[in-house]
Order: C-alpha cells, then structure tokens, then sequence
C-alpha cells in the first residue's frame, strides 16, 4: 500500500527522491573535492573515507525504509489510531515502527550499493572473514538502529509527546557520516558509549579494514542485544500502561 | 504595521512557551556543527591553512554556520503547505491583513529566538575551542555582515513562498520544496565552503541566488571579500531579492485566484 501511495504522488515523490539524491551527490563531492587537495583526513584515504561515508548511508537509509512508521507515532498516538492497533491480529509495534515503508529510499540505496561495490573493489584483497564481519556489524547496526526506533515509540505512547525525539535522533546521526575518529575523545566516548552512532555506522567499517579488536566487535554485538532487550522492556510497559488517550 | 508586531510578539511568546521543543531543535543544530567543526580540525591537522582559510577562518565558517542557518533558514513553506492543502488557508484570505507579512512576522520571530540561541552555542563553542575564533576588527564589516544576513533572510522566505505556492495547483509540492530545501542548503555553503567545489560548478552556482545566503555573507564576516565589492554583492543581493519578491507575489496572486478551498 505504502509503495502504491508513493506511485501515486508522483510529482511529490519525484521531488522527494530527486531531494535524497542531492544529498548524496552533493555530500560525495564534497568528498572527492576534499581529497583533491589531501591525502588523508585523520589518518584514512579518499577510499576509506568513502567507505565510512557510504557505511553510513547503507545503514541510515535500510532503518528509514522499514522504520519510517516511528515519525508519525505522536500523531498516531493522540488522533487514537493506536488503540485500533491494539485490538487487530497485527503485533501493535510492527504496525507502529514498520507501517509505512518508503520505497524511495530504496531507489536511494541502490546507487550507494553501486558505490560501496565501486570503493571495495578499490580495496586491497582481503580475507572474505573481513567481509562478513562488516556485513555482520552492518546488520548489528540496523538493529542498534531498530531498538533506537522502539525507544522512541515507546516515548511516544507513555507520554503522548515527544515527537522530536526521533528528528534529535536524526541529527545526532549526522555523525555518523564522518568516522568516529574524527572528533575529540569525549564525543568519541559519548558516540561508543552513549548514544552508540559509532557502533552503528563506524564499526562496520573499521571491521572491514581490520581496524576493529575482537573486543570491539563482542561489545558491538553485546550492546545491540542489550539495547534490543531493554527497548522490548520499556515498550511493553509503556503498552501496559497507555489507558487511550484520544477517546 | 501594528498587527504584525502584534503578531511577531504573540509568536515570540509561543516559541518562548515550548522550550522543550527549542531546546531539542537547537540540540540537533548543535551536533551538525560539532560534526563539521571535528571533521574540519581532523583535516586541517597540522596544516596551518586550507584552501585559503587559517585554522581560525575554517573553524569560524563553521560556527557562522550554526548561527546563519537559524537566522536564514526559518521559513513558512511547510506551513502555507499545509495551509493550502487543509483549506485553512481561506481564514486568512477573509482577513484584513497581508498573508506575506503575517507569515513574515512570526517568521522574524522564529528567527529572534533561533538567532539568540545560535549566538549562545556559538559563545560556547568559541570559548571550547582551542584554536580560537577569526573576529573582524572593522565595524563596517560587522554591519556589512549584518545587512548581507537579513537580506538572505528575506531572500529565502520569499524563495520557499514562492516553491509552496505551488500548493495551489497541486496537493504534491511537498516533494518539490524538500528537494529545493536540500539542494538550497548545499548551494548556499551551509554546510561547506563553496572554494571546495570545483571551479565550473562554482560559477554556476554564482548564477543563482543561494550562494548569497551563507557562503557570502561568511566570506564578509571573515574579511575575504573587500568593502567595495561586499557593497557590489549586496547590490546583487537586493536585486535578486527584488526578483524573487515579485515572482512569489505574482505566483501567489494566481495561485489565490486558483484556489478552490479543498477541505476547507
């Protein structure tokens, strides 16, 4: 249906994807413009840059594609749509996380797949051990982001505000778009530590290029299981707890 | 003129009211200029310049950043969108007012707060940085900044009035204005210098309005342009102004005789 609707809308879904599209070219030329006049920024090439960039991309826009549903949780909250959500045969937090999937950002991702192609036959052979550690931690990562998406939900059907807590998590993830190692050492443990982007966009990467300790990659994965179950928690409480707030 | 400083005070008081909401709107802003300020000092590493800046240039561009973004970046065109497409936009038209000076009123006042608090993380981020800030010693450069900021200001209102008009015709032209939204943004230098860009693409970009709306403005605050040429640019500035003022006006009039009040 959500794909059907976006078909619909053409101009206003061209406008759209036209805009995403922008973003990455511009944001990719800043790049390569950079690095025409440097080697390396903060220790990695053109390459790895790239990499870490489109990292980024490939985990940010699978989590906008099937997660969309979050932006509209307040509204879907206090018009009362939810407490339909309660009573059909559909678990309520897939409705609310997953109920409209933007197919642009499929459209989107598929360049950017072309490119992480383009920049990882620009590597050196490496062991295919290292490929499937970063196509691991790039799962680990969605999920990281999936858990971030309930919390927000979750938000949203305790206390019935809250509605920018999803466009803090969006610029927070702005970050991510550079490698972690970029910034001072306490935004650094705050983006391992804290709000975990680095974990997110930045490990997958680092694994790729051998950079990431065996350490690293156990408290990635610990992490997102902590996250998935402590977001599960607090979402199941805040469901027990909503008592309608429209009718 | 009364109405819309009574309008501008009314609208200062209730973005004052959602603090919690200014608060996290500014958070967000907070953190792409902590990212673009990191990502700069990696790259200038030992370097003592870039591309023509210093240290203190490049780091100064990207906190004029965070500050140019709240004052120019603040327009109405999601919300004449969503006017248009309710039909609430018929209450309006019924009123003895202008709708472009209602809008820009609580614009300008979105603007006041966005601005101030802009300045303050910009105070605090200066005061963190270890490398120091590029402050211009002439008064005539803070005013000739000033004047360059307001007119980018109206520049940009009247530019996303005139793409949401397109409301009128049609109930999809929040496609258009989030891809315009994002390309203005990126032509403008908000989110880099333009000198990175290759030269072809810079002089294109010359030929438009955007980047008059950050990169310009900046270049003057960091004393790279000469006060004859910033009193040119302005010059070009308000005649772009001058452009855009008449085509939003000229597109709203026909969308208004147009308009059929869906869902009103």
């Amino acid at each position: 249906m959500a794909m059907q609707a976006q078909l619909t809308y053409r101009l206003g879904s061209f406008g759209f994807l036209l805009g995403k599209l922008i973003r990455l070219l511009f944001f990719f030329a800043f790049i390569m413009a950079v690095f025409s006049h440097v080697s390396t920024v903060a220790g990695y090439t053109l390459v790895e840059t790239a990499l870490f960039f489109l990292t980024f991309n490939v985990v940010d826009m699978t989590a906008q594609i099937f997660f969309r549903g979050v932006y509209g949780a307040r509204r879907t909250v206090t018009e009362g749509d939810f407490d339909f959500y309660l009573v059909q045969p559909c678990s309520p937090l897939f409705r609310m996380v997953c109920s409209s999937v933007d197919f642009l950002d499929i459209i989107t991702l598929l360049p950017v797949l072309v490119m992480v192609g383009m920049v990882f036959a620009r590597l050196p052979p490496l062991s295919w051990t290292r490929y499937a550690a970063y196509g691991l931690l790039s799962v680990n990562g969605v999920a990281l982001v999936f858990s971030v998406h309930v919390l927000v939900a979750a938000l949203a059907v305790r206390t019935q505000e809250l509605e920018n807590a999803i466009w803090i998590y969006r610029d927070v993830m702005f970050m991510g778009k550079f490698p972690v190692d970029v910034y001072a050492r306490p935004v650094r443990w705050a983006l391992t530590f804290g709000v975990p982007i680095a974990v997110m966009t930045t490990f997958p990467a680092k694994a790729l290029l051998g950079v990431l300790s065996p350490a690293w990659t156990a408290y990635a994965f610990a992490l997102t299981a902590v996250a998935l179950a402590l977001s599960g928690w607090f979402w199941r409480d805040s469901v027990a707890r909503y008592t309608s707030s429209s009718s | 003129m009364k109405k819309y400083l009574v309008a501008y005070s009314i609208a200062l008081q209730e973005t004052l009211q959602r603090r919690s909401t200014l608060l996290m709107d500014r958070l967000g802003g907070f953190a792409i200029v902590v990212s673009l300020y990191s990502f700069w000092n990696a790259l200038l590493g030992d370097k003592p310049s870039f591309l023509g800046y210093t240290r203190s240039e490049m780091l100064t561009y990207v906190l004029l950043i965070n500050v140019l973004r709240s004052f120019v970046f603040t327009g109405r065109g999601w919300q004449l969108v969503g006017e248009i497409s309710s039909g609430r936009i018929s209450s309006y038209l019924v009123r003895p007012i202008s709708y472009h000076g209602y809008s820009l009123a609580l614009d300008m006042a979105q603007k006041t707060v966005h601005a101030v608090s802009a300045f303050l993380e910009v105070a605090l981020l200066a005061w963190l940085i270890s490398g120091g800030i590029f402050l211009p010693r002439d008064p005539a450069t803070w005013a000739l900044f000033a004047a360059a900021a307001v007119l980018s200001s109206l520049v940009f209102f009247f530019l996303e009035m005139l793409v949401s008009s397109l409301a009128f015709w049609t109930s999809e032209s929040g496609g258009p204005l989030f891809c315009f939204e994002l390309f203005l943004q990126f032509a403008a230098g908000a989110f880099f210098p333009l000198d990175v860009l290759p030269e072809g693409i810079q002089r294109l970009l010359s030929a438009t309005p955007f980047p008059y709306m950050v990169f310009f403005p900046a270049r003057i605050f960091l004393d790279k342009v000469p006060h004859p040429e910033a009193l040119r640019l302005l010059a070009v500035e308000l005649a772009w102004l001058a452009a855009v003022v008449f085509a939003a006006l000229g597109l709203w009039r026909q969308g208004v005789q147009s308009y059929a009040a869906e869902g009103g």
